[in-house]
């Protein structure tokens, strides 16, 4: 779905959006109710509530899980995330 | 400086009992008065005095961030903001498993307010602009309905994170964009990068807080903290008033500026970017 780009990467190239610890979530809903971006979507059953739409998050912001107060929200390793940013920069500098 | 702590009572977690314990220990420490959340609620006029007379030590034990929310909506002047859950975890330490706090759970909220009180002396970082930055003359300007976004263009670039750099001599100076210090609306606190800390690029550098959110500052460049803008640690709101200008927020030595610039993006780049993400909101 996405045709947007983040430093000129396509975005669902890069993994960067939150998971949900399902353990520690309380679906208090804070989060989908902060995010401008309908990262989160809610649902009937079990899961309340689910990462729908990842590529929606703004790669780099972790203001949703400044939210939480159970800690439920994590997101991925920063400099990975550069490193592979990068590296896909290079190589489609190098077609 | 006289202080007066607004602490969570937390009475269902264990961040809260930390936040309590440190609260009171705190109180001792720096003989401030503590602010009662719950009869603060109730019955504000109870503060009154000493909420006009104290700049405010502000303490939440998790994210839910009852005690900033409610100091949001005081006019007192938050100082200083400690969160139980992100220093504990900073620490790497574990939060106590239960709400009433053994030994470890004791010595963790001592720990903290011996950090506070130390910072609470310690000089804050040097903090005065460099003067080689003039104030921005030209902008590139989007709009979307009502909104009108100002970009400067000369000499300033941007990361896609809606964060601003300019660099002179080896010196970068760092702020949000016009763009950014609207969608966030009324900032109340800069939580600003310790001196001579190091960042890379994409790095956090500090954060900024306002009643809609915690903005993390996203780094646009690699190199040491030189300064924080002190106008704006006094006086957060400056940063909605001329975010591009007087409202800046940290200077950086750089030290991979060349490397650095392939990863920015210029004014009119960024103006694509701005009306993107205005339009999907």
């Amino acid at each position: 779905m996405s045709e947007t780009t983040f430093m000129g990467v396509p975005r669902d190239k890069i993994p960067w959006f939150p998971t949900i610890d399902y353990d520690k979530c309380n679906f208090c809903m804070e989060c989908d109710t902060f995010c401008p971006h309908k990262v989160f979507e809610r649902r009937e059953g079990d899961r309340k509530l689910v990462v729908a739409n990842p590529d929606n998050c703004v790669v780099f912001c972790r203001a949703c899980s400044k939210t939480c107060g159970p800690d439920a929200l994590s997101f991925p390793n920063k400099p990975e995330i550069i490193a592979l940013i990068k590296q896909i920069r290079d190589e489609e500098a190098a077609k | 400086m006289k202080r007066a702590i607004l602490s969570c009572n937390g009475l269902d977690k264990p961040e809260g009992s930390v936040a309590r314990e440190l609260a009171i220990r705190a109180a001792e420490a720096i003989s401030g008065e503590i602010i009662c959340p719950v009869l603060l609620n109730r019955a504000p006029a109870r503060y009154k005095k000493a909420l006009g007379e104290n700049s405010l030590i502000v303490v939440d034990g998790c994210s839910t961030r009852c005690a900033s929310k409610l100091a949001a909506g005081l006019e007192a002047r938050v100082d200083r903001k400690v969160l139980i859950s992100d220093v504990v975890k900073a620490s790497g330490h574990k939060l106590p498993s239960t709400l009433t706090l053994g030994p470890d759970g004791l010595t963790m909220a001592q720990t903290i307010v011996d950090e506070l009180v130390r910072n609470l002396n310690a000089p804050a970082a040097a903090s005065e602009s460099t003067s080689i930055f003039e104030a921005p003359t030209e902008f590139l300007t989007v709009m979307h309905d009502k909104f009108e976004f100002r970009i400067p263009v000369v000499d300033y670039l941007f990361n896609e994170n809606d964060v601003w750099v300019r660099a002179a001599d080896g010196v970068a100076r760092v702020g949000i964009s016009d763009y950014m210090q609207q969608k966030l609306t009324d900032i109340s606190f800069f939580d600003f990068p310790k001196g001579d800390s190091t960042v890379e690029q994409f790095g956090e550098l500090g954060s900024l807080e306002s009643t809609k959110a915690v903005f993390e500052i996203i780094s646009p460049a690699t190199g040491t903290v030189a300064s924080a803008n002190s106008a704006v640690i006094a006086n957060p709101a400056l940063i909605n008033e001329d975010p591009s200008g007087a409202g800046w927020l940290v200077e950086l030595k750089l030290t991979n500026w060349p490397q650095d610039q392939e990863m920015l993006i210029d004014a009119s780049a960024y103006a694509e970017i701005v009306k993107r993400k205005a339009a999907e909101e």
